[in-house]
C-alpha cells in the first residue's frame, strides 16, 4: 500500500508550510498535514509472543536467584553442621576424654568460618525475607554455635593462661539501624585485620531467641550497634577505631566471672 | 519492597518485553531484494556538504566520496560554505581545480556560498542547486566506505522510501568519552535496523543521510530555525506517512566530541531538539502510526523517564553515601589495609551475592543482549574496535552520562523557556 496521500485541499497547507520553511520561519504553530497516512500494526501475534517470552524471562530471573539462594542455604547449613560438630567434638574431647585444651589451635580457623556463616545468613535473610523459617532456624543455630565457641575460648584463656581477645557485637538489621550497624561491622572487620587473634561474635538483637534475650540482659544492650570487648568493656561509640584498640590494649583476657550465663 | 526497587523491576520488565519484541521483529524480517535498485537502475545522486571552518577535515571527506564506487556520471558533490573564516573555501577550490586537471572521468564538484548562517540554510541552498534524484546530507567531518552510497541508494527503489540512514559509527575513538559514544552508536545499529523494519525510525543522523529530492520539492526543505533540523525532517517524513529505511551495510564514520563540555552541548541540543520536535509532531503517538505510534515511541519515552529517574535516585543516594563513607573512613583512620584482605570466603560470598541478586541477573541478561547487538554490528561494519576496553567503559559510564545529559537538558530548557541555540 502507498502511504502517499493526494488531496488538493490539504495540499494547500503543505505549500504554505513549504514556503515558511523555505523562508526559515518557525512552523511550530502551523498545522501540518500528514496525508492521512494510516499504518497498521505489523503483527499482533508478535506483541503477544514478546509479552509471553518477556514475562517468562522475568519470572526465570527470580527462579534463578531463589534457586541460587536455596543452594547457598544448603551449603551454609552443611558448613554450619561441620563447624558445630568440630566445636562440640573438641569440647567433648577435653571434658570427657581429658584431652589437653591447650593443644587445640584451630580456634581462629573456626572463628573465621563462623564469621563467614554469619554474613551469609544475613545475606540469605535479605534475599529470602526476615520471616523465612529456614533462615531463622539457621540464625538461631548460628547464635548457639557462636556461644559454644565463645565458651571454648573462655576456657582456653583461663586454663592455658592465654589472652585471646573477643568482642561481642550486637547489631540490628532493621531498616533504620542497618546503615550504622553495617559501618560498625566494617570497623570491626578493620580491627580484626589489625589484630589477628581477635575473635568477633555477632548477634542480631532482633532475633526471636532466648539466648539473645539473655545476652542483652547480661550486657544491658539498650541500643545498636553495641560492643562488649573481652566481655568487660561496653562500647557504643563506633566513630573511632582507637577506642577499641585502647580497650584491647589495656584489657587482659576475660576472667571466669565474666563467662556468660546462658 | 522499596519503592526504588519496584521502579527498577518495572523498568526491567518493560525492557525485557521491548527487547524481545525487537528481536522477534528482526528475526521475522528480511530485506526484499526486489525492492532494491539494481546496478543499472541507480538514480542520480547529489552529496551536499555544508561547511563552516572545516579546514582540518574537508579534504579527507571529499576524498572519501572520491573513492565511492557509485557511477561517476550519476554523482555530484555540492559544498556549501557557510561563511568560513579559515582556509576551508580555499581548500575546496584547490581540490576542485586538482580534480579538473585529471583527465580521468570524475564526478562534478561545485562550491556555493550561503550567507545566511545555519546548517539548515546551507543545506536548503544545496537542495535548490542539486540535480540528483537522491540528495545526501553529509557533515564535513564524516567519512564513508566506497560502497556506502550505493548500498543506501538501492533502498530508494521503493517509492514509499523518502530517507535512508547509514550504519553510523564513530571514527577512531580515543578517549573515554569517545569510546563510550562509540559503543552507544554501534549498539544503535541493530535497533535502527529493527526500527526500520517497523517503519519507526524517527531520528536520522545529520552526519550522513540520504533523502529523495522530491520530498523536499513537495514538503519543503530543512527547517532552518530548528536546532535539530535533521531530526525535524525525519519526523516530518514519518508524519507524512513515508518510510525511512536503514542500511547498516553502509558505514559512515563521524568524529565524536572528545571534550565533556562539547559533548554536553551536543547532547543538550539533541535532547531539547527531540523534546521540542516530538511535541511538534505529537500526533505520531497513537494507532494511526502503527507500531511506531503504539509501541516504539511510547517505549522510548518510558525508557528515558525510567533512566532519568533511576539515575537521579542513585546519583543523589551516592552523594549521601559518600558522606557516610568518609565518616566511616575517618573512624578507621583511613586504614585501607583491610580492603586488600581478600580470602576464599570473600570470593565465595561475592560469587553467590551476585548470582542471588535478581537485578544483577537481569543486568547480566542485558549484557548478553548487548553483546549480540555488537556481534550484529561487527558483521555489518567489518569489526568492532577494542571491545575489551570500550565495552567496560560503556557499562561504567553510559547510564550515568545518559541520565546526566537528560537532567541537564530538562533544567536548561526550563531555565531558558525552551530557547536553545545551535552551538
Amino acid at each position: 500500500m502507498s502511504y502517499v496521500w493526494h488531496h488538493n485541499n490539504q495540499y494547500k497547507h503543505l505549500i504554505c508550510v513549504f514556503e515558511m520553511v523555505k523562508k526559515g520561519k518557525k512552523t511550530d504553530n502551523v498545522p501540518i498535514d500528514n496525508g492521512g497516512a494510516q499504518r497498521r500494526i505489523q503483527s499482533n501475534g508478535r506483541y503477544l509472543l514478546a509479552f509471553i517470552i518477556g514475562t517468562l524471562v522475568f519470572i526465570l530471573g527470580f527462579v534463578i536467584t531463589y534457586s541460587v539462594s536455596y543452594f547457598q542455604y544448603d551449603r551454609i547449613s552443611d558448613f554450619q553442621d561441620i563447624t558445630s560438630y568440630s566445636i562440640f567434638s573438641d569440647k567433648l574431647g577435653y571434658e570427657i576424654f581429658n584431652k589437653d585444651i591447650c593443644s587445640f589451635n584451630n580456634f581462629k580457623e573456626i572463628s573465621e568460618g563462623l564469621g563467614y556463616q554469619g554474613r551469609v545468613i544475613d545475606d540469605l535473610e535479605r534475599r529470602l525475607g526476615k520471616d523465612n523459617k529456614d533462615v531463622l532456624f539457621r540464625k538461631r543455630f548460628y547464635t548457639l554455635v557462636e556461644l559454644e565457641h565463645l565458651e571454648f575460648i573462655n576456657k582456653m584463656n583461663k586454663e592455658c593462661k592465654r589472652s585471646i581477645p573477643t568482642i561481642l557485637f550486637f547489631y540490628s538489621n532493621e531498616e533504620n539501624d542497618l546503615s550504622t550497624s553495617e559501618d560498625a561491622g566494617k570497623l570491626l572487620d578493620t580491627l580484626s585485620s589489625r589484630h589477628r587473634e581477635l575473635i568477633i561474635y555477632s548477634f542480631d538483637v532482633n532475633l526471636d531467641s532466648e539466648l539473645i534475650d539473655n545476652l542483652k540482659d547480661e550486657y544491658e544492650v539498650y541500643k545498636t550497634p553495641f560492643a562488649v570487648v573481652n566481655q568487660e568493656s561496653k562500647i557504643i561509640d563506633f566513630t573511632d577505631i582507637k577506642k577499641f584498640e585502647d580497650v584491647l590494649g589495656e584489657s587482659d583476657a576475660p576472667v571466669s566471672k565474666n563467662v556468660i550465663r546462658l | 519492597m522499596d519503592f526504588i526497587v519496584l521502579v527498577v523491576y518495572i523498568s526491567i520488565y518493560i525492557g525485557l518485553v521491548a527487547t524481545t519484541f525487537y528481536i522477534l521483529t528482526f528475526v521475522s524480517s528480511k530485506d526484499d531484494k526486489e525492492k532494491m535498485f539494481k546496478e543499472h537502475e541507480l538514480p542520480t545522486v547529489s552529496v551536499l556538504i555544508p561547511v563552516l571552518n572545516e579546514e582540518k577535515s574537508i579534504v579527507s571527506t571529499l576524498n572519501s566520496i572520491l573513492k565511492s564506487d557509485y557511477p561517476l556520471d550519476k554523482l555530484e558533490v555540492i559544498v556549501i560554505d557557510n561563511n568560513s573564516t579559515d582556509n576551508t573555501n580555499k581548500l575546496v577550490r584547490e581540490f576542485i581545480e586538482k580534480r579538473n586537471k585529471i583527465k580521468r572521468k570524475t564526478f562534478k564538484i561545485k562550491l556555493y556560498i550561503e550567507k545566511n548562517p545555519g546548517k539548515g540554510n546551507a543545506l536548503n541552498l544545496g537542495i535548490s542547486k542539486a540535480k540528483g534524484e537522491i540528495v545526501f546530507s553529509m557533515d564535513a567531518d564524516t567519512f564513508v566506505e566506497p560502497w556506502s552510497l550505493k548500498n543506501m541508494v538501492r533502498y530508494f527503489k521503493n517509492p514509499e522510501v523518502m530517507c535512508v540512514s547509514p550504519g553510523i559509527t564513530i571514527y577512531n575513538p580515543r578517549n573515554i568519552l569517545q569510546r563510550v559514544q562509540y559503543i552507544e552508536y554501534v549498539i544503535g545499529l541493530f535497533l535502527r535496523k529493527t526500527f526500520a523494519i517497523l517503519n519507526a525510525i524517527h531520528i536520522t543522523p545529520g552526519a550522513f543521510s540520504a533523502y529523495r529530492k522530491s520530498f523536499f520539492d513537495r514538503y519543503g526543505g530543512y527547517d532552518a530555525g530548528n536546532i535539530t533540523e535533521d531530526l525535524e525532517l525525519a519526523m516530518r517524513i514519518q508524519y507524512n506517512g513515508y518510510k525511512i529505511e536503514n542500511s547498516p551495510d553502509s558505514p559512515a564514520y563521524t568524529i565524536a566530541p572528545n571534550k565533556f563540555s562539547h559533548l554536553l552541548k551536543q547532547r543538550r541540543r539533541w535532547y531539547i531538539g527531540l523534546m521540542k520536535n516530538m511535541w511538534k509532531y505529537k500526533n505520531l503517538f497513537g494507532k494511526k502510526y502503527g507500531d511506531m505510534g503504539m509501541f516504539v515511541l511510547p517505549i522510548a519515552w518510558i525508557s528515558i523517564f525510567f533512566a532519568v529517574f533511576i539515575t537521579s535516585y542513585f546519583f543523589i543516594k551516592t552523594l549521601f553515601d559518600i558522606g557516610d563513607e568518609i565518616s566511616f573512613l575517618k573512624s578507621i583512620h583511613f586504614d585501607f589495609g583491610n580492603f586488600f584482605d581478600i580470602n576464599y570466603y570473600f570470593w565465595d560470598r561475592l560469587f553467590f551475592s551476585v548470582l542471588s541478586n535478581t537485578i544483577i541477573i537481569f543486568i547480566l541478561f542485558f549484557v548478553v543482549i548487548i553483546l549480540a547487538y555488537l556481534f550484529y554490528a561487527s558483521r555489518k561494519l567489518g569489526k568492532v574496535n577494542s571491545l575489551w576496553i570500550n565495552l567496560p567503559l560503556f557499562f561504567i559510564f553510559f547510564a550515568v552520562l545518559f541520565g546526566f545529559w537528560w537532567i541537564v537538558s530538562l533544567f536548561y530548557m526550563i531555565a531558558n523557556g525552551g530557547r536553545v541555540s545551535w552551538k
